[in-house]
């Protein structure tokens, strides 16, 4: 059996991802120490880049908690969390930043030196409850900090009307005016249009380096999601342009001299639901048995291009679409999403995460599954676990249920013989 | 005395329910479901049909779990098992006003599932803004339009008089709330939640007269205060949970609750405004909040409110297992309520309302330290 201990990076640009990492939290440490305004909030929206044009610095306590399990530190808040009365049964999310905001954030053991204490609250309606319950339990926890209570309408994709729209961008005009009086920073609008347009890019070198998944043998792989790093935090803002533009060279490269994620490419798989943040070496799991993970669902919540001409208006379509792209929101656009990354791929076989700490990820998939077998005949596992706390995951019965899907989809695979690249 | 059979009315039409409602839908009323409270069922009724709280109650999950995992509330994933079992083939559409992760969820798992004529999420706003209000009167009229497509029939006077009606059913809510919390309501907890529960399926008007004939009974009628150590609950749903009758039993009388399906929805009455649109969202926006839409500071105070209103000595909270919105507020919320001095416990309805050991060991460990 294949070990699954950390994920293999085979990208050189993504080796760097480590520097990406640590600079961004330097600079949230030294933003701080510099009396730089600090803003926690949740991801997936158009807060950052008003953040970066008003010279704010942005943190996202959410994409902490995988920093958190990729250093081993959960446990440990979950401890703190639950013994707060947090029931396990809430978001994984939730849990761990509730247990790090209430121990020591900057003990010696806390990797990257820990997050800065905010200045400010970004705590919102809209999104996940989980999302929006970890402000509140922050406003509590930081009590001098100013707060923000955001709106933003919980629409499917599909159904985003005029209305809609409009009030996104009252509620970012409103967001404006608070930072403003909040902080004495004034928006530059030429930086904010110039955040716009660094994100789209940013945005069209995602979709860029994603399209390279077509290619047979794929030359990267869903244990290169961590790139998603740089969509969550850097977004506006030329790093994320630079580091993408390195992936997305290397990517091309790999893709055009016909360098594979394996070299004998025989199953392409598809990942539904977040990754195991404390265990990435599962997309390498069924690499034994020459299975790749080639793409998974999450990444959808960055394949959006912004309509730069009217940067307040594309930043409310980035609220309003982001969560929508992956949540429940819509289980029809997601399946309609999933069915055309199966096809554009040449998937061969899906992976569906049921993940108690995601529900609202984790609801439909079986309506995803259903369709993917009648449609494109496409069969699929569901394996149980969760993405933050590993007490809800069992990796042999895991393995188990790896080894018997990869054998069913070699075994089909030799039946109908291999399409063509 | 006041006689069980005042009550008559009610379990009487809870007994018939589901052949009432098919009888309704086959004499060409449509019928409308919705999850939450927050689906602003007036405009359902105004354009001319009938708004019923989809129930899950106690039946075993079995098809459902080829849909939806186990992790979610009870409540959804009984519901979605009696779809599933063609109990709810009255309905002629499904509309939400977006609150919790599961029931957006559910939302879109009976889309997908269940052949109805008219689906229609309603986001609602957070923030009481003038942009809020402007939003939400937009949403409104989005739902008005599809429900002017199946047939419904909406106008200002229509809503006018719909408010009335809600109104005062409010209003007689809140009037036995008062006698409860007076121990001057007659009946147990089982019969104040079924009293509640017609009100969910049963046409308004018809509920109205109802509830005006068992308040003017229990006023006049000879007072038997009830016995106990007072508690209130709060939570989400408890539907027909034998938990109310574990409670009584264990020697506790409920006063007051904070549930999804009590009292939360019953204040105010009505909102304020120039027009019926205008009054209808301020009540939306007035209303008690449940936590998927407020902070549980907020909902501590109200909590505490209620409970020196009441005079009760410890809330109960009662979740649906897996409700985040209401597990992520609680260790603040019983915190809050510690510290003023009122203990609390929780426990957690799992599929079937099956009163476990547990629970049961952890409500008398509970009423013997109130009793103290």
């Amino acid at each position: 059996m294949a070990g699954t201990g950390k994920s293999k990076k085979r990208l050189n640009a993504a080796r760097e991802l480590t520097q990406v990492v640590a600079d961004y939290y330097l600079e949230c440490q030294q933003a701080h120490d510099q009396g730089k305004p600090v803003g926690w909030m949740p991801p997936m929206n158009g807060v950052i880049e008003v953040f970066y044009a008003m010279d704010l610095q942005p943190v996202f306590p959410e994409n902490w908690s995988p920093v958190c399990a990729a250093f081993g530190l959960t446990p440990g808040n979950f401890e703190v969390s639950e013994g707060m009365g947090y029931s396990r049964d809430l978001c994984g999310y939730l849990r761990n930043i509730v247990g790090y905001v209430y121990s020591d954030m900057h003990a010696a053991h806390v990797p990257l030196g820990g997050l800065p204490e905010p200045d400010l609250l970004i705590s919102f309606g809209g999104g996940c409850i989980p999302a929006m319950k970890i402000f509140q339990i922050l406003e509590q926890r930081f009590p001098s900090s100013r707060i923000f209570s955001a709106d933003l309408p919980q629409v499917a994709v599909e159904d985003i009307r005029d209305h809609h729209i409009r009030y996104a961008v009252s509620e970012i005009h409103r967001l404006i005016d608070f930072l403003t009086r909040a902080t004495g920073k004034k928006m530059d609008y030429d930086r904010l249009e110039e955040a716009v347009i660094l994100s789209d890019k940013a945005c069209a070198l995602w979709d860029e380096i994603m399209s390279y998944r077509r290619f047979i043998p794929t030359p990267i792989s869903a244990a290169e999601i961590g790139i998603m790093f740089v969509m969550v935090t850097r977004q506006g803002t030329q790093v994320a342009v630079d580091f993408l533009t390195k992936v997305r060279d290397e990517v091309r490269q790999r893709a055009n001299d016909g360098i594979g994620v394996l070299e004998d490419e025989q199953v392409r798989l598809f990942w539904d639901n977040i990754p195991l943040w404390y265990n990435m070496g599962l997309f390498n799991a069924f690499e034994h048995m020459g299975g790749v993970f080639v793409a998974e669902t999450y990444s959808a919540a960055w394949s959006l291009r912004l309509d730069t001409s009217n940067p307040l208006e594309a930043l409310a379509m980035k609220s309003l679409m982001s969560y929508s792209l992956v949540s429940c929101l819509s289980i029809r656009r997601r399946k309609e999403m999933v069915l055309k990354a199966c096809r554009d791929y040449a998937i061969d076989g899906a992976v569906f995460h049921q993940n108690k700490s995601c529900v609202p990820i984790t609801i439909g998939q079986t309506d995803i599954r259903r369709a993917l077998l009648k449609e494109l005949d496409i069969p699929s596992i569901t394996i149980d676990a969760d993405h933050m706390d590993a007490r809800n995951f069992s990796h042999a019965q895991f393995q188990t249920r790896a080894d018997a899907f990869m054998e069913m989809l070699l075994e089909k695979k030799r039946d109908r013989g291999r399409p063509g690249v | 005395m006041v006689h069980e059979q005042h009550m008559v009315p009610f379990t009487e039409a809870a007994f018939h329910r589901t052949e009432r409602l098919r009888n309704t839908a086959a004499s060409g009323k449509k019928i409308i479901g919705y999850f939450c409270t927050y689906t602003p069922i007036e405009l359902i009724h105004a354009s001319g049909f009938l708004p019923v709280r989809i129930w899950g109650e106690q039946v075993r999950v079995e098809q459902a779990y080829t849909l939806v995992p186990n992790f979610i509330c009870p409540y959804m994933r009984q519901s979605l098992e009696r779809a599933m079992a063609g109990e709810y083939d009255f309905l002629s559409g499904l509309v939400q006003g977006y609150t919790c992760d599961i029931a957006c969820g559910l939302f879109n798992v009976w889309k997908e599932n269940i052949p109805l004529e008219l689906f229609h999420s309603l986001p609602l706003p957070y923030n009481d803004t003038e942009d809020s209000r402007l939003f939400f009167r937009e949403g409104v009229q989005e739902l008005l339009d599809k429900l002017s497509g199946i047939g419904g029939c909406f106008s200002e006077d229509s809503l006018e008089e719909t408010l009335m009606i809600y109104g005062q059913i409010r209003e007689h809510l809140l009037a036995l709330d008062v006698m409860r919390s007076t121990r001057r309501f007659a009946f147990g907890a089982e019969a104040f939640a079924a009293m509640l529960r017609a009100g969910f399926f049963l046409d308004p008007l018809e509920y109205l007269g109802m509830l005006a004939d068992l308040k003017e009974a229990l006023e006049e009628k000879e007072k038997s205060p009830a016995e106990g150590i007072p508690v209130i609950l709060s939570g989400s749903l408890i539907e027909n949970s034998p938990v109310l009758a574990l409670i009584e039993e264990l020697g506790g009388v409920i006063v007051s609750d904070d549930l999804c399906d009590g009292m939360r929805n019953a204040s105010p009455a009505y909102g304020t405004g120039a027009t019926p649109t205008e009054r209808l969202l301020d009540r939306y926006m007035r209303r008690l909040p449940c936590p998927a839409r407020a902070r549980p500071s907020s909902r501590a105070s109200l909590l505490l409110d209620q409970v020196r209103t009441s005079r009760a000595r410890g809330v109960v909270f009662v979740f649906q297992k897996f409700c985040s919105p209401h597990l992520a507020d609680y260790p603040s919320v019983s915190e809050t309520l510690k510290k003023k001095g009122f203990p609390s416990i929780l426990i957690e309805l799992d599929e079937e309302g099956v009163m476990d050991g547990q629970i049961r060991t952890r409500l008398e460990t509970f009423f013997s330290m109130l009793e103290d």
